[in-house]
């Protein structure tokens, strides 16, 4: 576990970076704990920003990288330091790192309160809006008379004060644990992928029910959210949302975003629910997932998702089966990661490639015809809509490996998907549907062909 | 009216002006542009008839390292200074992460290392924000910083003056807009002003007071 140690003095000496240095070394088979300097921090102005100076910086960086933070103070008037509450300020300014961060509370003073005051503010600081930390309540470490507390070797002398420590210190290890899973729920299977979206991310408009009509206007409403000409400025450009919602609403494909909270928060609204190729409602908008998907779904919806999210895959790829040689319905799965390649959710996007291939085959002067060589990783129930169904049940998100068949459609197949045949099972909406056709729903990856 | 009596009125004025408290008003932020600078900036011209009220700033002293040599910047020295020689101190705070901003904090330890002007000074605090508790919490810690034993100031008690939506509370001559939170302030302002008449009597113990917190020595401890 990856500790920072932040020692609220910047003296020369100081009883509290004493502390925080036997913590790393006498305990380092329990802690990894790095200490921080603050020492070249300037005095936290408003009017004067330096967030990103170097000292800043610095422990901005290390703070949001550690999986938890100790940190020691001392008490000057019966409060914390001036120099640390500088640092606390800066990191509640223009960047947050302790947001959602478990802190752990330990101090030192030279009188017999040890510092039991400054800790108390401290704590109230700390939780603070703005800061925003996570303090583990009930241990109080105080370390009084601190002046007679070290030998000459600066360990601590007190055998039952080493003792206490160590299991405070075994308490916040467990604390961070738990406080860092709440912060990322990580499933670690496809079955822990909360539907219900239950959980709460950055982004995700907190105080409106999810599941109401009118989640959109309620959810702008909490937000402040723009619209109309207020302009947006986008990686790369500038719009209004105006210009926005008609460049979106024009694209020749149906979208969807499930945010990584598995709720559904966007489709372009191009078309009424019953002309679109999966059919939204403008009342799902907001919905979490499990409530636009069928029972039967969830199972497939489930691994899709946790494919994506835990990146075994970039994209997955579903045809709908079952549409005639006139239309090739494909749902596509795309994982959205940000810079640092943390996951976003899912962009479906849904279309008919047909039209786009028939248009290409008329320009250039040619025919589709069948490939006997082609390997795909449709296997021949796939071709019918209702035996696949049975099927889908037993099938695992593991590689599938069908043997070639012979496919009645070039077009179809191997060259639809560099990816390894994978057999994740449903065309069925992965972020939002009302369909209800159950012969729509299961199929491969790969390779589906829809006609004969 | 007879002429005897006009003339004692008209004494009693000028004694007054002759009296006039002195009072230094700490700005208790660094920043630029400040509401609780342009509180107590109200507050001097506001009451300009009743006592003489001087702003000060603590920006740009160093952040307190505990030197060795005790040496106290002389900014610090120079609030000391004037502390020292005022009847009484009015600290505006702002509020920040639920507590009195560093700045301020900062200068009360450069105010408390080795030398103690705030021992027995009668201390008014008030403090605005931009939301709508007025800087409540800040001045809950400021109160049980300034009652440390290297402080030992003597704050008025049970008085609060929280300006809310600070960003919205002056006119563009600087003057309070709301005449209930103006009547609240200069009640106080009287209260303070007879807190430091009554302070002044309450002075038996002040050179034992100094002493003690002169003598006062974490370190001893
Ligand atoms: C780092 C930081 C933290 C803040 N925390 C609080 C807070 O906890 N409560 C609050 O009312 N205002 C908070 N604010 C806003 C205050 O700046 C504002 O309310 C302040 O009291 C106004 O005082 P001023 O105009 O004299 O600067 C914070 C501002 C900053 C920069
Ligand atoms: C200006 C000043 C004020 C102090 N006020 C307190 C106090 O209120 N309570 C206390 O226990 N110690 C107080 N002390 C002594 C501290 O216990 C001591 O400086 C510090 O906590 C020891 O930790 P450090 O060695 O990490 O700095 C004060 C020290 C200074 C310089």
């Amino acid at each position: 576990m990856k500790l920072v140690g932040i020692a609220g003095s910047v003296a020369d000496h100081s009883y509290n970076r004493m502390l925080l240095k036997f913590i790393a070394n006498h305990f380092s088979d329990t802690v990894d704990l790095e200490i921080l300097d603050i020492n070249d921090v300037p005095m936290f102005n408003q009017s004067d920003d330096q967030t990103d100076s170097e000292p800043i910086a610095y422990l901005t960086r290390k703070i949001s990288q550690a999986d938890g933070v100790i940190i020691a103070t001392p008490e000057h008037n019966h409060t914390l330091t001036a120099s640390l509450k500088s640092v606390i300020e800066w990191l509640s300014f223009n960047v947050h790192p302790f947001s959602d961060k478990p802190v752990m509370i330990v101090g030192a003073s030279y009188y017999d309160q040890g510092s039991s005051r400054a800790q108390l503010m401290l704590r109230q600081i700390l939780e603070s809006p703005g800061v925003n930390a996570i303090v583990m309540p009930g241990n109080e470490f105080l370390l009084a008379d601190v002046k007679q507390a070290f030998d000459e070797n600066d360990n601590l002398k007190d055998a039952n004060t080493v003792k206490f420590l160590g299991s405070t210190l075994d308490k916040f290890v467990k604390f961070v644990r738990v406080i860092n899973m709440l912060n990322e729920p990580q499933p670690t299977s496809a079955e822990d992928e909360d539907l219900t979206a239950s959980s709460k991310i950055d982004t995700t408009v907190e105080g409106v029910d999810m599941g109401a009509d009118d989640w959109v206007e309620q959810a702008a409403k909490k937000v402040n959210a723009v619209e109309g000409d207020t302009y947006v400025k986008l990686d790369r450009g500038l719009l209004t949302v105006d210009q926005l919602n008609a460049f979106l609403n024009s694209m020749p494909i149906e979208l969807t975003y499930a945010d990584s909270n598995n709720q559904f928060i966007y489709y372009n609204h191009m078309l009424p629910a019953d002309k679109m190729l999966a059919p939204r409602t403008p009342a799902q908008a907001g919905d979490p997932m499990s409530m636009v998907h069928p029972a039967r779904a969830v199972k497939h919806v489930k691994e899709v998702i946790h494919m994506l999210r835990t990146g075994q895959r970039d994209e997955i790829k579903m045809p709908v089966p079952g549409n005639g040689p006139d239309k090739y319905i494909l749902h596509a799965y795309r994982a959205m990661r940000d810079s640092e390649n943390k996951y976003l959710g899912i962009n479906e996007y849904v279309e008919d490639l047909m039209p786009m291939i028939k248009w290409y085959l008329a320009k250039t002067g040619q025919k589709l015809v069948d490939d006997p060589d082609a390997v795909t990783g449709a296997s021949a129930e796939t071709t019918d809509a209702s035996t696949g169904a049975s099927s889908a049940n037993e099938r695992t998100v593991a590689p599938v490996a069908a043997p070639a068949t012979p496919e009645t459609d070039a077009s179809t197949g191997a060259s639809e998907d560099e990816e390894e045949p994978t057999s994740v099972a449903s065309a069925e909406s992965i972020s939002a549907s009302t369909e209800t056709a159950a012969d729509s729903e299961p199929d491969d990856v790969t390779g589906a062909s829809e006609d004969e | 009216m007879n002429d005897i009596a006009q003339m004692t009125i008209k004494f009693t004025e000028i004694e007054g002006i002759f009296n006039m408290n002195k009072y230094i008003a700490l700005v208790g932020t660094n920043s630029d542009k400040s509401t609780n600078r342009e509180l107590l900036q109200f507050m001097k011209r506001h009451y300009a008839d009743q006592a003489d009220i001087e702003v000060v700033e603590i920006k740009g002293l160093p952040v307190f390292n505990k030197p060795d040599n005790m040496k106290v910047p002389d900014a610090a020295l120079a609030i000391a200074d004037k502390i020292d020689q005022s009847d009484g101190v009015i600290i505006s705070t702002p509020e920040y992460d639920h507590s009195v901003p560093a700045a301020l904090m900062n200068a009360l330890e450069w105010l408390s290392y080795g030398i103690h002007p705030f021992v027995d000074k009668p201390v008014m605090i008030t403090g605005s924000s931009y939301g709508s508790l007025g800087s409540s919490r800040a001045q809950g810690h400021l109160r049980i910083i300034l009652d440390s034993p290297e402080l030992r100031a003597r704050i008025m008690p049970s008085s609060e003056f929280l300006l809310d939506h600070s960003l919205q509370a002056f006119d563009d001559d600087g003057n309070l807009l709301d005449q209930e939170k103006l009547s609240k302030l200069d009640g106080l302002f009287a209260d303070f002003q007879t807190f430091v008449g009554l302070a002044k009597q309450l002075n038996h113990a002040t050179s034992i007071n100094r002493q003690e917190a002169s003598d006062y020595s974490w370190d001893k401890q």
